[in-house]
């Protein structure tokens, strides 16, 4: 076990760099670069710098350099731990990652355990009482969950806080809070805006774990040894909850592999149109303009994470069920 | 007073900026009688200094409208600072002269937090648009240069010298000294310095491309001399505020507090300590972060308001008064009256506009959706707030450029350069029901001209030339210049038998363009001319125009008032982001030995923008006047529908704050809102 651990650290600087490699790529291949759509930007502001103003800035920045020399400076000062300069936000990108991680990792917790906490519940319930009224209740609601757009449910919510509650619920903070330092204050402030993103993310996610723990346990609770543990006069919840339900839930498990990665991407529509200060927006916007140093230290990060993310559902799952431990 | 001594000729001679006013005046009453039903088609302010016009030699700028106040008022949070001893009284913080700014309706009460919403570090021009910190600026209507930094100006006889005079006593936002070795210190160690400055901007350059000089008479006073005239001197000067965040387009910089990142004054050990501390490889990086108030910070600034230490980069943007600014009301209180000014960060755009509607944010135009308007007027009341519109300043809110260097598909470049082609185009557009769908009913179906009541208007005769919808005239052009011969589908072949298919980009930027485009495919139809729509992302809408690979691309021409400063729309040379003939701009660029060589009626267009830049006020206007009859002559470009709020003219107002006039000058050289004075807003409690 623990050999099977370290080769797959051992692996984990190859598989990023070939990563960076690619990351970088494909984020040079779209025509242009940085400055060309930092042109277009002014442009839709209504300005246009004359060329010989665009060129000093290729030149301040390093775009007339090639691709590849461009890649050979980044990934010397990534390997010396140094993320580089954001061309769009003129501030180091380590920084800008490490001040939006901390709420992006809380985010993703509390989404993930807002969806364990009901799935896995109705799932049950759902299972255990099949085709029932409240089966085809959740059903309903479930597909509802999985089939709206978790944006379109936030931009409703955000419309009927608005129509109703006469508030905006987009940002993480008031006003007031939004600058300052960590302070218990602060941290309350945050517990009162944060229910909404984590609601809306959780709801897709919710509706379909449910359907996978549904469908899990229904395989599992017409097995010979469901029947065994009820003819030994085992109470109905224990029966269920004892054996059958600790073996449906391992696919969601071996689930948290991507689902660690998912959460810090799949947010990035939700958090864009609730303006949350998140990895997400900041990955989308150094997309959309080539800020390429940017957006190559956040996918190198992405992959980390799924990396990292398979391993641990890779040992969460050998620590849930004993049959499939990786025995050398 | 100001300073100002010119003699006859020589005002007669630029006072042209100020004759704009006087025309824009007199021009009035056609902009409003325009049956449009537009809002408010913008009638511009009463100009302030036209009485001088027809007077003498003596121009009174705005400032010498209303005498210096024999003593002067302050903000109560600045009140408090002197009670303490942390700051000298307001009478020292004030320049021996300062700016007395008329308010717009009445004196105002100092306090509040204007707040704006803002889309990030690209956004930065959201903050010079506010700050509009520049040595003179335009006047609310956008007609006039008048002193802002500085108290006056004078040029010599044949306008190759332009002396400006600063105003002794004004400091800085730290209290720092503000004097000519500020300008100088821009001059030899930004523009001249090779590193900072590779090439030295345009406005700085004389026609044989070497250097102007830049002199310090003395600690006020500073002139510039060009090899030749220079009658556009001013106009480039309102500009030169530091907007794009480019220090190229900066004027003045806190010599005292630049020095230190400088290697002219730092030890180059030192100052490496310094890039690699903040991150940065160059020392050229950090110098372009710190030389800029909204993106390091820290620097002191001149203007109203500066950055509390937060930046364009954080999460909300915060500025605070500057205790330093050098202008008072007409009663003697130091403005700006608002304490603070507060831009949040939105990532998505009509997060921003919902904030709007929700009433929570206190005075904007810009990122506010003109499709938005049904909805911010019928929220106004429960939002607290109203609904202004500031129509652009000329030109038209959608036009088609056609480019008249596309060679990707020759026959088809070849019928975008036939004149009677583009006319027909024109003639068989449905203006007014782009105007209907696309741009609720405002504005006016028209060409890309000036306004009305602009001095550089050509006349209704160009402005609105072709644009009736005349099927029957269309279709005859069409068959005349050889597109006679018709597909199955009743669509028109082009004359070597291959089909026709014309694209129109649209880069969804400001409005729903892709409506407009999507009528206009539909129009173009009607009289057998097929034609799509593509709709592209920026950066490779913007790729696709330098390599010369559009036909056809929709977007507004909100510069028209300003042909002959910056990167005028109808000089073929100027941006590198124009659809109207990219390999012109390379026969110019490379002096006619790559490219395309323009038409004749193209060449006299770079002619009158190159005459213009040299000649008196009264020619600068005929010549524009004729620039635009040729321009609207040609169709170029096919005007939809102009004189619409579009361009960030749906302004949010706070209901409680007043000092904001019901119409302005809307557009990019003037700043808007910054040449309608914000630091005389106020918040009525």
């Amino acid at each position: 076990m623990i050999a099977y651990v370290i080769k797959r650290l051992l692996l984990l600087p190859l598989l990023l760099f070939l990563f960076s490699v690619f990351a970088f790529f494909v984020i040079q291949a779209p025509p242009g670069d940085f400055l060309t759509s930092y042109i277009a930007q002014l442009a839709a502001s209504g300005t246009s710098m004359d060329r010989a103003q665009i060129d000093a800035l290729r030149q301040l920045y390093g775009l007339d350099q090639p691709v590849a020399v461009q890649y050979l400076k980044w990934v010397t000062r990534v390997m010396h731990g140094d993320l580089g300069v954001s061309l769009d936000w003129q501030r180091s990108n380590l920084q800008l990652i490490q001040e939006r991680l901390v709420l992006t990792v809380v985010i993703a917790l509390l989404t993930l355990l807002l969806t364990w906490a009901v799935a896995v519940p109705v799932g049950i319930y759902s299972a255990t009482h099949q085709y029932s009224w409240g089966d085809y209740l959740f059903a309903v609601l479930n597909y509802v969950g999985v089939a709206t757009p978790s944006f379109l449910v936030a931009l409703v919510l955000m419309w009927l806080a608005f129509r109703y509650l006469g508030i905006s619920v987009t940002g993480l903070f008031s006003p007031e809070y939004v600058n300052a330092p960590w302070s218990l204050e602060r941290v309350i402030d945050l517990l009162r805006h944060i229910w909404v993103p984590v609601i809306i993310l959780g709801l897709s996610g919710t509706a379909r774990l449910a359907r996978i723990m549904r469908a899990n346990l229904l395989d599992e609770l017409h097995k010979p040894y469901v029947a065994m543990a009820r003819a030994k006069g085992l109470p109905e919840w224990k029966v269920v909850l004892r054996y059958p339900v600790r073996l449906a839930i391992n696919p969601l498990i071996s689930s948290i592999g991507w689902y660690l990665p998912q959460i810090f991407s799949g947010s990035l529509i939700v958090a864009t149109v609730l303006n949350l200060p998140t990895i997400g927006p900041l990955m989308l916007r150094s997309l959309i303009n080539q800020d390429m140093f940017l957006a190559g230290a956040i996918v190198l990060i992405y992959c980390l994470l799924a990396i990292l993310g398979t391993l641990i559902s890779d040992l969460l799952l050998a620590w849930a069920d004993p049959r499939i431990r990786v025995e050398r | 007073m100001s300073e100002r001594k010119l003699t006859r000729r020589q005002f007669m001679g630029y006072a042209g900026l100020v004759a704009s006013a006087t025309v824009a005046s007199a021009c009035r009453p056609a902009a409003t009688a325009a049956p449009t039903g537009t809002p408010a088609a913008p009638p511009p302010e009463a100009p302030t200094a036209t009485p001088a016009a027809t007077e003498g030699p003596t121009v009174a700028p705005v400032t010498a409208a209303t005498a210096v106040p024999a003593r002067y008022r302050e903000a109560p949070m600045l009140k408090e600072l002197v009670d303490q001893g942390a700051l000298p009284p307001v009478d020292e913080r004030l320049p021996e002269e300062p700016l007395v700014q008329p308010v717009v309706e009445e004196i105002g009460q100092y306090g509040g937090t204007w707040r704006r919403g803002f889309l990030g570090p690209s956004d930065h021009n959201n903050y010079t648009r506010v700050a509009y910190d520049a040595l003179v600026r335009f006047t609310p209507d956008g007609g006039d240069v008048v002193p802002h930094i500085i108290k006056g100006w004078e040029s010599s006889e044949d306008f190759t010298t332009w002396k400006l005079h600063l105003r002794p006593g004004m400091k800085w936002s730290d209290g720092e000294p503000f004097t000519a070795d500020d300008i100088m210190f821009w001059y030899e160690h930004i523009v001249l310095n090779e590193e900072l400055s590779p090439s030295v901007p345009g406005w700085m350059r004389n026609a044989d491309g070497s250097v102007a000089k830049v002199e310090k008479l003395d600690d006020y006073t500073v002139q510039w001399v060009y090899q030749g005239p220079n009658t556009v001197f001013l106009l480039e000067l309102a500009n030169k505020d530091g907007a794009d965040k480019a220090i190229m387009n900066l004027s003045f910089v806190p010599a005292h507090y630049l020095k230190q990142f400088h290697p002219d004054f730092v030890e180059k050990e030192e100052l490496d300590a310094k890039v690699k501390a903040a991150g940065f490889e160059t020392w050229v990086e950090l110098f372009a972060v710190e030389a800029m108030p909204h993106v390091g910070g820290k620097r002191p600034s001149t203007a109203a308001w500066v950055p509390d230490g937060s930046t364009v980069s954080d999460q909300i943007f915060a500025l605070k008064r500057n205790p330093y600014y050098f202008a008072v009301d007409p009663e003697g209180n130091q403005l700006p009256y608002i304490d603070h000014l507060r831009f949040t960060f939105f990532a998505d755009v009509e997060g921003l506009n919902l904030a709007a509607v929700a009433g929570e944010i206190d005075m904007q135009g810009r990122h506010i959706n003109m499709t938005n308007y049904p909805v911010l007027v019928e929220n106004a009341e429960k939002g607290g707030y109203r609904v202004l519109t500031w129509p652009t300043f000329g030109g038209c809110d959608a036009v088609l450029m056609c480019n008249q260097t596309f060679v990707n598909n020759p026959a088809i470049g070849e019928l975008l350069r036939v004149k009677d082609f583009r006319i027909a185009l024109s003639h068989a557009m449905d203006r007014e029901q782009i105007r209907e769908t696309a741009f609720l009913g405002l504005g006016e179906p028209r060409q890309p001209v000036p306004a009305p009541w602009h001095p550089y208007y050509p006349g209704d005769e160009w402005a609105y030339k072709y644009i009736e919808r005349d099927l029957d005239k269309a279709n005859e052009l069409l068959d005349s210049i050889g597109l006679d011969q018709r597909d199955g589908d009743g669509f028109r072949l082009l004359p070597n038998g291959e089909r026709l298919d014309l694209e129109i980009q649209v880069i969804p930027a400001f409005a729903n363009w892709p409506d407009v485009g999507q009528i206009v495919v539909q129009n173009w139809a009607d009289v057998g001319v097929r034609a799509h729509v593509e709709i592209r992302e920026r950066a490779l809408g913007f790729q696709m125009r330098d390599t010369n690979d559009l036909m056809i691309e929709i977007w507004n021409d909100d510069t028209t008032g300003f042909p002959f400063t910056g990167q005028p729309k109808q000089d073929p040379r100027s941006t590198i982001a124009l659809t109207f003939g990219p390999l012109f701009r390379k026969w110019y660029e490379t002096g006619g030995a790559e490219g395309m060589e323009p038409p004749p009626e193209i060449k006299r267009l770079v002619e009158i923008i190159d005459e213009a830049k040299v000649s008196s006020r009264e020619r600068q206007i005929e010549l524009a006047q004729e620039l635009f009859r040729i321009w609207a002559d040609n169709v170029w470009e096919l005007g939809t529908v102009g004189l619409t709020p579009m361009v960030q003219g749906v302004v949010v107002v706070n209901k409680d704050m007043r000092n904001v006039p019901e119409t302005a000058g809307n557009d990019w050289p003037l700043r808007t809102p910054g040449n309608t004075r914000p630091e005389q807003y106020f918040f009525k409690r």
